[in-house]
Protein backbone atom coordinates (compact mmCIF):
# COMPACT_ATOMS: atom_id res chain seq x y z
CA UNK A 1 0.00 0.00 0.00
CA UNK A 2 1.28 3.28 -0.62
CA UNK A 3 1.62 6.29 1.82
CA UNK A 4 3.41 8.80 -0.09
CA UNK A 5 2.74 9.38 -3.59
CA UNK A 6 3.37 12.05 -6.30
CA UNK A 7 2.32 12.76 -9.68
CA UNK A 8 4.16 14.71 -12.06
CA UNK A 9 4.96 17.24 -9.06
CA UNK A 10 6.29 20.50 -10.25
CA UNK A 11 7.09 23.36 -7.51
CA UNK A 12 7.94 26.65 -9.13
CA UNK A 13 9.02 29.71 -6.71
CA UNK A 14 8.71 33.15 -8.44
CA UNK A 15 11.52 36.01 -7.49
CA UNK A 16 10.80 39.70 -7.24
CA UNK A 17 12.72 42.27 -7.06
CA UNK A 18 11.75 45.38 -4.62
CA UNK A 19 8.99 46.57 -6.46
CA UNK A 20 7.50 43.15 -6.95
CA UNK A 21 7.70 42.79 -10.31
CA UNK A 22 9.23 39.20 -11.60
CA UNK A 23 12.50 38.53 -11.76
CA UNK A 24 12.44 35.01 -12.88
CA UNK A 25 11.24 31.70 -12.12
CA UNK A 26 12.59 28.50 -10.62
CA UNK A 27 11.51 25.39 -10.96
CA UNK A 28 12.61 24.25 -7.81
CA UNK A 29 10.62 20.21 -8.71
CA UNK A 30 10.10 19.21 -11.86
CA UNK A 31 7.67 16.30 -13.00
CA UNK A 32 8.30 14.49 -10.03
CA UNK A 33 6.28 10.86 -9.53
CA UNK A 34 7.09 8.57 -6.90
CA UNK A 35 5.52 6.02 -5.12
CA UNK A 36 6.82 5.23 -1.23
CA UNK A 37 4.89 2.28 0.32
CA UNK A 38 4.09 1.67 4.03
CA UNK A 39 6.86 0.61 5.82
CA UNK A 40 9.73 1.72 3.69
CA UNK A 41 12.83 3.51 4.39
CA UNK A 42 13.16 5.50 1.68
CA UNK A 43 16.31 7.92 1.21
CA UNK A 44 16.19 11.23 -0.93
CA UNK A 45 19.74 12.00 -1.75
CA UNK A 46 20.60 15.19 -3.55
CA UNK A 47 23.67 17.52 -4.07
CA UNK A 48 22.74 21.69 -2.56
CA UNK A 49 19.77 22.96 -4.72
CA UNK A 50 18.40 20.16 -6.36
CA UNK A 51 14.79 20.40 -5.08
CA UNK A 52 14.94 17.76 -2.28
CA UNK A 53 13.78 20.06 0.69
CA UNK A 54 11.13 21.52 -1.82
CA UNK A 55 9.77 18.18 -2.24
CA UNK A 56 9.82 17.23 1.07
CA UNK A 57 7.79 20.07 2.36
CA UNK A 58 5.05 19.16 -0.28
CA UNK A 59 4.66 15.96 1.63
CA UNK A 60 3.75 17.61 4.35
CA UNK A 61 1.33 20.19 3.07
CA UNK A 62 4.13 23.19 3.61
CA UNK A 63 4.23 23.47 -0.13
CA UNK A 64 0.97 23.25 -2.39
CA UNK A 65 2.31 21.89 -5.88
CA UNK A 66 2.21 24.25 -9.04
CA UNK A 67 1.43 21.37 -11.03
CA UNK A 68 0.48 17.83 -10.31
CA UNK A 69 -0.69 16.67 -7.25
CA UNK A 70 0.82 15.14 -4.13
CA UNK A 71 -1.32 11.58 -2.02
CA UNK A 72 -0.38 10.83 1.36
CA UNK A 73 -2.09 8.23 2.66
CA UNK A 74 -5.16 8.68 0.03
CA UNK A 75 -5.43 12.04 0.58
CA UNK A 76 -4.81 15.10 -1.58
CA UNK A 77 -2.58 17.71 0.23
CA UNK A 78 -4.63 20.26 -2.17
CA UNK A 79 -7.34 19.45 0.06
CA UNK A 80 -7.91 22.02 2.27
CA UNK A 81 -10.24 20.37 5.09
CA UNK A 82 -7.91 17.49 5.20
CA UNK A 83 -4.92 19.63 6.00
CA UNK A 84 -4.39 18.47 10.11
CA UNK A 85 -5.24 14.98 8.87
CA UNK A 86 -2.21 14.96 6.62
CA UNK A 87 -0.03 16.43 8.85
CA UNK A 88 -0.86 14.22 11.36
CA UNK A 89 -0.33 11.28 9.20
CA UNK A 90 3.01 12.61 7.93
CA UNK A 91 5.50 14.06 10.34
CA UNK A 92 8.27 16.31 9.48
CA UNK A 93 11.43 16.64 11.59
CA UNK A 94 13.77 19.74 10.24
CA UNK A 95 17.04 20.60 10.18
CA UNK A 96 17.73 23.37 12.74
CA UNK A 97 16.98 21.64 16.22
CA UNK A 98 17.14 24.89 18.12
CA UNK A 99 14.45 26.45 15.94
CA UNK A 100 11.64 23.84 16.16
CA UNK A 101 11.94 22.99 19.96
CA UNK A 102 8.63 24.36 21.25
CA UNK A 103 8.74 23.63 24.69
CA UNK A 104 11.05 24.39 27.74
CA UNK A 105 11.22 21.36 28.68
CA UNK A 106 11.78 18.14 27.12
CA UNK A 107 8.47 16.45 27.60
CA UNK A 108 6.37 19.68 27.44
CA UNK A 109 7.68 19.83 23.91
CA UNK A 110 7.53 16.42 23.16
CA UNK A 111 3.21 17.13 24.27
CA UNK A 112 3.15 20.09 21.89
CA UNK A 113 1.47 18.17 18.76
CA UNK A 114 -0.75 15.79 21.07
CA UNK A 115 -1.79 19.24 22.35
CA UNK A 116 -2.76 20.78 19.16
CA UNK A 117 -4.57 17.70 18.01
CA UNK A 118 -6.78 17.71 21.03
CA UNK A 119 -6.20 14.86 22.87
CA UNK A 120 -7.40 14.69 26.24
CA UNK A 121 -4.57 15.12 29.30
CA UNK A 122 -4.27 11.83 30.07
CA UNK A 123 -3.28 10.20 27.19
CA UNK A 124 -0.54 12.99 26.23
CA UNK A 125 1.25 11.95 29.31
CA UNK A 126 0.84 8.22 27.67
CA UNK A 127 2.15 9.26 24.26
CA UNK A 128 5.13 11.43 25.86
CA UNK A 129 6.09 8.06 27.84
CA UNK A 130 5.80 6.29 24.90
CA UNK A 131 7.64 8.59 22.39
CA UNK A 132 10.61 9.03 24.52
CA UNK A 133 11.16 5.52 25.81
CA UNK A 134 11.32 4.73 22.10
CA UNK A 135 13.72 7.61 20.85
CA UNK A 136 15.79 6.27 23.90
CA UNK A 137 15.26 9.55 26.11
CA UNK A 138 13.18 9.25 28.78
CA UNK A 139 15.99 10.06 31.46
CA UNK A 140 16.18 13.49 30.15
CA UNK A 141 12.56 14.44 30.18
CA UNK A 142 12.45 17.24 32.60
CA UNK A 143 15.38 18.55 31.33
CA UNK A 144 15.91 21.93 29.04
CA UNK A 145 16.58 21.37 25.73
CA UNK A 146 19.40 24.05 25.90
CA UNK A 147 21.34 21.42 27.85
CA UNK A 148 20.69 19.01 24.98
CA UNK A 149 23.16 17.77 22.68
CA UNK A 150 22.82 18.45 18.90
CA UNK A 151 22.06 14.69 18.50
CA UNK A 152 19.71 14.57 21.57
CA UNK A 153 17.93 17.45 20.67
CA UNK A 154 16.91 15.92 17.26
CA UNK A 155 15.88 12.55 19.38
CA UNK A 156 13.47 15.05 20.64
CA UNK A 157 12.49 16.75 17.76
CA UNK A 158 11.59 13.14 16.64
CA UNK A 159 9.70 12.21 19.87
CA UNK A 160 7.42 15.27 18.86
CA UNK A 161 6.71 13.83 15.97
CA UNK A 162 5.91 10.78 17.07
CA UNK A 163 3.87 11.28 19.65
CA UNK A 164 1.22 12.81 17.15
CA UNK A 165 0.95 8.51 15.92
CA UNK A 166 2.16 9.68 12.55
CA UNK A 167 2.28 6.44 9.60
CA UNK A 168 5.24 8.69 7.71
CA UNK A 169 8.02 10.50 9.20
CA UNK A 170 9.68 12.77 6.66
CA UNK A 171 13.18 14.10 7.72
CA UNK A 172 14.47 16.95 6.04
CA UNK A 173 18.42 17.23 6.52
CA UNK A 174 17.93 15.93 10.08
CA UNK A 175 22.17 15.68 10.46
CA UNK A 176 23.21 18.36 8.42
CA UNK A 177 23.63 20.53 11.89
CA UNK A 178 25.32 17.38 14.05
CA UNK A 179 28.70 16.56 14.67
CA UNK A 180 29.53 13.31 13.48
CA UNK A 181 28.45 11.63 16.74
CA UNK A 182 25.34 13.19 16.96
CA UNK A 183 24.82 12.24 13.10
CA UNK A 184 25.15 8.42 13.85
CA UNK A 185 22.75 8.84 16.98
CA UNK A 186 19.80 10.21 15.02
CA UNK A 187 20.33 8.03 11.97
CA UNK A 188 20.44 5.06 14.98
CA UNK A 189 17.03 6.27 16.36
CA UNK A 190 15.65 6.48 12.45
CA UNK A 191 16.43 3.19 11.62
CA UNK A 192 15.33 1.52 14.80
CA UNK A 193 12.01 3.24 14.29
CA UNK A 194 11.24 1.89 10.46
CA UNK A 195 12.56 -1.46 11.65
CA UNK A 196 10.72 -1.74 14.94
CA UNK A 197 7.63 0.52 15.01
CA UNK A 198 7.20 -0.34 11.30
CA UNK A 199 7.52 3.71 10.00
CA UNK A 200 7.67 4.84 6.99
CA UNK A 201 10.58 6.54 7.14
CA UNK A 202 11.75 9.50 4.28
CA UNK A 203 15.34 10.84 4.92
CA UNK A 204 16.60 13.68 3.03
CA UNK A 205 20.01 14.18 3.11
CA UNK A 206 23.54 14.74 1.16
CA UNK A 207 25.78 12.28 3.47
CA UNK A 208 25.77 9.10 1.96
CA UNK A 209 26.66 7.24 4.76
CA UNK A 210 23.42 7.82 6.01
CA UNK A 211 21.63 5.98 3.21
CA UNK A 212 23.23 2.72 3.18
CA UNK A 213 20.81 1.46 5.40
CA UNK A 214 17.47 2.80 2.93
CA UNK A 215 15.35 0.38 1.51
CA UNK A 216 15.57 2.73 -1.65
CA UNK A 217 17.21 5.62 -2.82
CA UNK A 218 16.18 8.46 -5.01
CA UNK A 219 19.02 10.71 -6.33
CA UNK A 220 17.68 14.01 -7.34
CA UNK A 221 19.65 16.67 -9.42
CA UNK A 222 17.84 20.29 -10.66
CA UNK A 223 14.61 19.09 -9.27
CA UNK A 224 13.89 15.81 -10.92
CA UNK A 225 14.71 12.36 -10.38
CA UNK A 226 17.65 11.25 -11.74
CA UNK A 227 18.95 7.98 -9.98
CA UNK A 228 16.34 5.44 -8.27
CA UNK A 229 17.15 1.83 -6.53
CA UNK A 230 18.54 -0.15 -4.05
CA UNK A 231 21.65 1.82 -2.06
CA UNK A 232 23.46 -1.05 -4.00
CA UNK A 233 22.44 -0.32 -7.45
CA UNK A 234 23.29 3.53 -6.72
CA UNK A 235 26.54 3.28 -5.23
CA UNK A 236 27.86 1.14 -8.79
CA UNK A 237 27.23 4.53 -10.55
CA UNK A 238 30.15 5.93 -9.01
CA UNK A 239 30.59 8.06 -12.20
CA UNK A 240 27.17 9.78 -12.70
CA UNK A 241 26.90 10.44 -8.94
CA UNK A 242 30.52 12.04 -9.21
CA UNK A 243 28.69 14.03 -12.01
CA UNK A 244 26.08 15.38 -9.65
CA UNK A 245 28.34 16.49 -7.31
CA UNK A 246 27.53 13.48 -4.76
CA UNK A 247 30.36 11.90 -2.33
CA UNK A 248 30.40 8.12 -2.39
CA UNK A 249 31.49 6.41 0.82
CA UNK A 250 34.97 6.09 1.34
CA UNK A 251 34.80 2.21 1.47
CA UNK A 252 32.65 2.31 -2.10
CA UNK A 253 35.20 4.82 -3.42
CA UNK A 254 38.05 2.64 -2.22
CA UNK A 255 36.43 -0.23 -3.85
CA UNK A 256 35.91 1.91 -6.58
CA UNK A 257 39.38 2.71 -7.24
CA UNK A 258 40.56 -1.17 -6.14
CA UNK A 259 38.31 -2.05 -8.79
CA UNK A 260 39.87 0.45 -11.52
CA UNK A 261 43.38 -1.40 -10.93
CA UNK A 262 42.33 -4.22 -12.02
CA UNK A 263 41.24 -6.71 -9.08
CA UNK A 264 38.20 -8.47 -9.78
CA UNK A 265 35.73 -6.99 -6.50
CA UNK A 266 32.11 -6.54 -7.72
CA UNK A 267 30.52 -3.21 -7.94
CA UNK A 268 28.53 -1.33 -5.14
CA UNK A 269 30.24 -2.03 -1.81
CA UNK A 270 28.45 -0.11 1.30
CA UNK A 271 30.55 -1.21 4.06
CA UNK A 272 33.84 -2.41 4.93
CA UNK A 273 32.97 -6.04 6.32
CA UNK A 274 31.58 -5.88 2.71
CA UNK A 275 34.92 -4.79 1.25
CA UNK A 276 37.26 -7.41 3.96
CA UNK A 277 35.24 -10.03 2.91
CA UNK A 278 35.99 -9.37 -0.88
CA UNK A 279 39.60 -9.02 0.06
CA UNK A 280 39.61 -12.23 2.10
CA UNK A 281 37.69 -14.33 -1.04
CA UNK A 282 40.76 -12.33 -3.22
CA UNK A 283 43.34 -14.17 -0.95
CA UNK A 284 41.91 -17.86 -0.66
CA UNK A 285 41.75 -17.76 -5.04
CA UNK A 286 45.38 -16.96 -4.94
CA UNK B 1 28.18 30.28 31.39
CA UNK B 2 25.56 31.89 29.23
CA UNK B 3 23.65 28.64 29.36
CA UNK B 4 23.00 28.72 32.97
CA UNK B 5 21.04 32.24 32.49
CA UNK B 6 17.74 32.07 34.67
CA UNK B 7 15.02 34.08 33.13
CA UNK B 8 12.85 35.79 35.27
CA UNK B 9 13.63 35.95 39.11
CA UNK B 10 12.61 32.59 40.07
CA UNK B 11 14.20 31.37 43.50
CA UNK B 12 13.89 27.44 43.62
CA UNK B 13 12.91 26.45 47.11
CA UNK B 14 9.78 24.24 48.64
CA UNK B 15 7.51 26.22 50.52
CA UNK B 16 3.96 26.51 50.61
CA UNK B 17 3.71 29.57 48.04
CA UNK B 18 5.66 27.94 45.26
CA UNK B 19 3.05 25.32 45.25
CA UNK B 20 0.35 27.61 44.73
CA UNK B 21 -1.60 27.90 41.76
CA UNK B 22 -0.24 30.58 39.60
CA UNK B 23 -4.05 31.79 39.17
CA UNK B 24 -4.17 31.99 42.75
CA UNK B 25 -0.92 34.21 42.89
CA UNK B 26 -1.98 36.54 40.34
CA UNK B 27 -5.14 37.42 41.41
CA UNK B 28 -3.78 38.12 44.92
CA UNK B 29 -0.98 39.91 43.98
CA UNK B 30 -3.95 41.96 41.84
CA UNK B 31 -5.94 42.49 45.18
CA UNK B 32 -3.18 43.49 47.60
CA UNK B 33 -2.15 46.12 44.91
CA UNK B 34 -5.53 47.47 45.15
CA UNK B 35 -5.44 47.13 48.80
CA UNK B 36 -2.67 49.60 49.32
CA UNK B 37 -4.67 51.92 46.80
CA UNK B 38 -7.57 52.60 48.42
CA UNK B 39 -6.90 53.99 51.40
CA UNK B 40 -4.45 56.66 52.58
CA UNK B 41 -4.06 56.34 56.55
CA UNK B 42 -0.79 54.85 57.92
CA UNK B 43 -3.13 51.60 59.69
CA UNK B 44 -3.17 50.80 56.60
CA UNK B 45 0.18 50.36 55.57
CA UNK B 46 0.75 48.60 59.35
CA UNK B 47 -1.82 45.88 57.93
CA UNK B 48 -0.06 45.47 54.46
CA UNK B 49 3.08 45.03 56.16
CA UNK B 50 2.16 42.36 58.27
CA UNK B 51 0.46 40.70 56.00
CA UNK B 52 3.27 41.25 53.72
CA UNK B 53 5.62 39.89 56.45
CA UNK B 54 3.68 36.78 56.55
CA UNK B 55 3.83 35.99 53.27
CA UNK B 56 7.74 36.80 53.18
CA UNK B 57 8.23 34.28 55.80
CA UNK B 58 6.06 31.15 54.04
CA UNK B 59 7.82 32.36 51.16
CA UNK B 60 11.28 31.10 52.11
CA UNK B 61 13.02 33.32 49.61
CA UNK B 62 15.75 35.09 51.51
CA UNK B 63 14.59 38.72 52.06
CA UNK B 64 17.10 40.15 50.45
CA UNK B 65 16.46 38.84 47.29
CA UNK B 66 13.32 40.82 47.63
CA UNK B 67 15.19 43.96 48.07
CA UNK B 68 16.90 43.10 44.75
CA UNK B 69 13.86 43.91 43.03
CA UNK B 70 13.42 47.51 44.77
CA UNK B 71 17.11 48.28 43.88
CA UNK B 72 15.93 48.82 39.80
CA UNK B 73 13.28 50.74 41.23
CA UNK B 74 15.08 53.41 43.74
CA UNK B 75 14.96 56.16 41.05
CA UNK B 76 12.04 55.74 40.46
CA UNK B 77 10.72 56.23 43.99
CA UNK B 78 13.12 58.81 44.83
CA UNK B 79 11.52 61.12 41.85
CA UNK B 80 8.02 60.18 42.94
CA UNK B 81 9.14 61.44 46.65
CA UNK B 82 10.85 65.00 45.43
CA UNK B 83 8.16 65.88 43.08
CA UNK B 84 5.63 65.43 45.57
CA UNK B 85 7.20 67.13 48.47
CA UNK B 86 8.34 70.01 45.91
CA UNK B 87 5.26 70.73 44.11
CA UNK B 88 2.70 69.91 46.51
CA UNK B 89 1.43 73.44 48.12
CA UNK B 90 -0.01 73.37 51.39
CA UNK B 91 1.00 74.52 55.20
CA UNK B 92 4.78 75.40 54.85
CA UNK B 93 6.48 73.51 56.88
CA UNK B 94 10.46 75.07 56.06
CA UNK B 95 11.71 77.04 53.51
CA UNK B 96 15.05 76.25 51.29
CA UNK B 97 16.18 78.97 49.64
CA UNK B 98 13.28 80.12 47.64
CA UNK B 99 10.92 76.31 47.49
CA UNK B 100 8.85 76.14 50.54
CA UNK B 101 8.29 72.41 51.64
CA UNK B 102 4.71 71.61 52.68
CA UNK B 103 3.37 69.34 55.66
CA UNK B 104 0.82 67.85 53.02
CA UNK B 105 3.83 67.59 50.57
CA UNK B 106 6.24 65.07 53.18
CA UNK B 107 2.85 63.24 54.07
CA UNK B 108 2.11 62.54 50.31
CA UNK B 109 5.69 61.64 49.38
CA UNK B 110 6.08 59.57 52.32
CA UNK B 111 2.67 57.76 51.39
CA UNK B 112 3.59 57.52 47.98
CA UNK B 113 7.11 56.06 48.89
CA UNK B 114 6.08 53.34 51.30
CA UNK B 115 3.14 52.70 48.72
CA UNK B 116 5.50 51.84 46.24
CA UNK B 117 7.91 49.61 48.21
CA UNK B 118 4.88 47.36 49.68
CA UNK B 119 3.81 47.55 45.81
CA UNK B 120 6.81 46.05 44.72
CA UNK B 121 8.21 43.83 47.30
CA UNK B 122 4.77 42.32 47.13
CA UNK B 123 5.00 41.63 43.36
CA UNK B 124 7.55 40.24 43.56
CA UNK B 125 6.94 37.32 45.57
CA UNK B 126 4.84 36.39 42.98
CA UNK B 127 7.54 36.62 40.32
CA UNK B 128 10.09 34.74 42.46
CA UNK B 129 7.63 32.05 43.76
CA UNK B 130 6.48 31.28 40.28
CA UNK B 131 8.44 29.88 37.27
CA UNK B 132 8.29 32.24 34.35
CA UNK B 133 6.25 28.77 32.22
CA UNK B 134 3.82 28.75 34.95
CA UNK B 135 3.22 32.79 34.77
CA UNK B 136 2.26 32.47 31.23
CA UNK B 137 -0.11 29.80 32.37
CA UNK B 138 -1.63 31.69 34.68
CA UNK B 139 -2.03 34.82 32.75
CA UNK B 140 -3.43 33.14 29.89
CA UNK B 141 -6.11 31.40 32.09
CA UNK B 142 -6.75 34.54 34.17
CA UNK B 143 -7.26 36.96 30.83
CA UNK B 144 -9.32 34.37 29.51
CA UNK B 145 -12.76 36.88 29.95
CA UNK B 146 -10.71 39.23 27.93
CA UNK B 147 -11.30 37.01 24.82
CA UNK B 148 -14.75 38.43 24.56
CA UNK B 149 -13.55 41.46 23.58
CA UNK B 150 -11.09 40.06 21.09
CA UNK B 151 -8.16 40.40 22.81
CA UNK B 152 -6.27 37.40 21.69
CA UNK B 153 -4.87 35.71 25.13
CA UNK B 154 -4.04 32.58 23.70
CA UNK B 155 -1.57 33.55 21.39
CA UNK B 156 -0.49 36.42 23.49
CA UNK B 157 0.49 33.45 26.27
CA UNK B 158 2.09 31.27 23.33
CA UNK B 159 4.46 34.59 22.31
CA UNK B 160 5.35 35.03 25.88
CA UNK B 161 6.41 31.53 26.65
CA UNK B 162 7.83 31.14 23.15
CA UNK B 163 10.01 34.72 23.58
CA UNK B 164 11.01 33.04 27.09
CA UNK B 165 11.99 30.03 25.27
CA UNK B 166 14.33 31.92 22.50
CA UNK B 167 15.54 34.46 24.76
CA UNK B 168 18.65 31.97 25.93
CA UNK B 169 19.49 31.02 22.15
CA UNK B 170 19.34 34.42 20.96
CA UNK B 171 21.87 35.29 23.96
CA UNK B 172 24.04 32.89 22.76
CA UNK B 173 23.76 34.35 19.12
CA UNK B 174 24.32 37.76 20.61
CA UNK B 175 27.70 36.32 22.28
CA UNK B 176 28.77 34.48 18.63
CA UNK B 177 28.59 37.30 16.46
CA UNK B 178 30.20 40.04 18.83
CA UNK B 179 33.08 37.24 19.14
CA UNK B 180 33.06 37.45 15.11
CA UNK B 181 33.07 41.06 15.22
CA UNK B 182 35.71 41.57 17.79
CA UNK B 183 37.87 39.19 14.95
CA UNK B 184 37.04 41.04 12.71
CA UNK B 185 38.42 44.05 14.65
CA UNK B 186 35.21 46.06 16.16
CA UNK B 187 35.47 47.51 19.28
CA UNK B 188 32.96 47.45 21.44
CA UNK B 189 34.78 49.03 24.46
CA UNK B 190 35.10 52.80 23.81
CA UNK B 191 34.75 55.46 26.35
CA UNK B 192 32.21 57.32 23.85
CA UNK B 193 28.80 56.67 24.54
CA UNK B 194 27.65 57.53 20.95
CA UNK B 195 29.91 55.44 19.65
CA UNK B 196 29.65 52.71 21.83
CA UNK B 197 26.30 52.93 20.83
CA UNK B 198 26.67 52.83 17.09
CA UNK B 199 29.23 50.11 17.74
CA UNK B 200 26.56 47.70 18.55
CA UNK B 201 24.79 48.17 14.81
CA UNK B 202 26.76 45.62 13.54
CA UNK B 203 25.58 43.47 15.97
CA UNK B 204 22.01 44.57 16.06
CA UNK B 205 21.70 43.95 12.21
CA UNK B 206 23.25 40.26 12.11
CA UNK B 207 20.84 39.51 15.18
CA UNK B 208 17.43 40.63 13.52
CA UNK B 209 18.12 39.03 10.85
CA UNK B 210 18.69 35.49 12.35
CA UNK B 211 15.80 36.60 14.66
CA UNK B 212 13.46 36.49 11.71
CA UNK B 213 14.90 33.45 9.98
CA UNK B 214 14.47 31.54 12.80
CA UNK B 215 10.82 32.90 13.53
CA UNK B 216 9.77 31.95 10.29
CA UNK B 217 11.48 28.16 10.59
CA UNK B 218 9.70 28.08 13.88
CA UNK B 219 6.39 28.94 12.62
CA UNK B 220 6.79 26.15 10.11
CA UNK B 221 7.64 23.71 12.53
CA UNK B 222 4.45 24.39 14.62
CA UNK B 223 2.68 24.03 11.74
CA UNK B 224 3.89 21.07 10.83
CA UNK B 225 3.06 19.73 13.77
CA UNK B 226 -0.54 20.63 13.71
CA UNK B 227 -0.56 23.99 15.89
CA UNK B 228 -3.55 26.37 14.95
CA UNK B 229 -4.28 28.51 17.90
CA UNK B 230 -5.72 28.15 20.87
CA UNK B 231 -9.08 26.47 19.60
CA UNK B 232 -9.40 22.98 20.49
CA UNK B 233 -6.37 22.76 22.00
CA UNK B 234 -6.04 20.51 25.08
CA UNK B 235 -3.21 20.73 27.62
CA UNK B 236 -0.70 18.41 28.62
CA UNK B 237 -0.39 19.91 32.18
CA UNK B 238 -3.51 21.78 32.69
CA UNK B 239 -3.78 24.21 35.94
CA UNK B 240 -5.38 22.19 38.85
CA UNK B 241 -6.36 24.10 42.19
CA UNK B 242 -5.90 22.54 45.55
CA UNK B 243 -6.60 22.91 48.78
CA UNK B 244 -3.80 25.85 49.62
CA UNK B 245 -5.21 27.65 47.04
CA UNK B 246 -8.69 27.73 48.17
CA UNK B 247 -7.46 28.41 51.42
CA UNK B 248 -5.82 31.49 50.06
CA UNK B 249 -8.76 32.99 48.40
CA UNK B 250 -10.31 32.93 52.02
CA UNK B 251 -7.60 34.34 53.58
CA UNK B 252 -6.90 36.87 50.39
CA UNK B 253 -10.42 38.16 51.38
CA UNK B 254 -10.51 37.91 55.09
CA UNK B 255 -6.98 40.31 54.26
CA UNK B 256 -9.09 42.25 52.03
CA UNK B 257 -12.03 42.48 54.93
CA UNK B 258 -9.54 43.92 57.27
CA UNK B 259 -8.15 47.00 54.64
CA UNK B 260 -11.73 47.81 54.38
CA UNK B 261 -12.06 47.50 57.82
CA UNK B 262 -9.11 49.57 58.90
CA UNK B 263 -9.62 52.05 56.26
CA UNK B 264 -13.29 52.90 57.56
CA UNK B 265 -12.37 53.06 61.32
CA UNK B 266 -9.15 54.51 61.13
CA UNK B 267 -10.41 57.93 61.99
CA UNK B 268 -11.50 56.79 65.41
CA UNK B 269 -7.59 56.16 65.84
CA UNK B 270 -5.09 58.73 66.68
CA UNK B 271 -3.44 59.93 63.61
CA UNK B 272 -6.33 57.83 61.48
CA UNK B 273 -7.06 61.10 59.68
CA UNK B 274 -3.43 61.76 58.47
CA UNK B 275 -0.05 62.60 60.56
Amino acid sequence: MSIVETKKLAYEYIRRDAEGNVEGITRAVDDVTMNIHQGEFVAILGANGSGKSTLAKHLNAIFYPTEGSVFVDGKDTKDESKLWDIRRTAGMVFQNPDNQIIGQVVEEDVGFGPENMGVPTKEIWERVEESLRIIDMLPFRKMSPMKLSGGQKQRVSIAGVLAMHPKCIILDEPTAMLDPLGRKEVIRAVTALNQVEKITIILITHYMEEVIGADRVIVMDKGQIVMSGTPKEVFSQIELLKELRLDVPDVTMLAYKLRQSGLPIPRGILTQEELISEIEKLKVAK
Amino acid sequence: MIRDITIGQYYQTESVIHRMDPRFKIIATMVFIISIFIFTNPYIYIVASVFLGICIALSRVPFKFMVRGLKSVVMLILLTVIFNMFFIQGEPLFHIWKITISKEGVETAAYMAVRLIILIIGSSIMTLTTTPNQLTDGLESVMKPLKLFRVPVHEIAMMMSIALRFIPILMEETDKIIKAQTARGASFEDKNMIKRVKSLVPVLVPLFVSAFRRASDLAMAMEARCYRGGDGRTKMKPLKYHRVDFVGYVVIIIYFACIIFTGIYAHYLPFGEGL
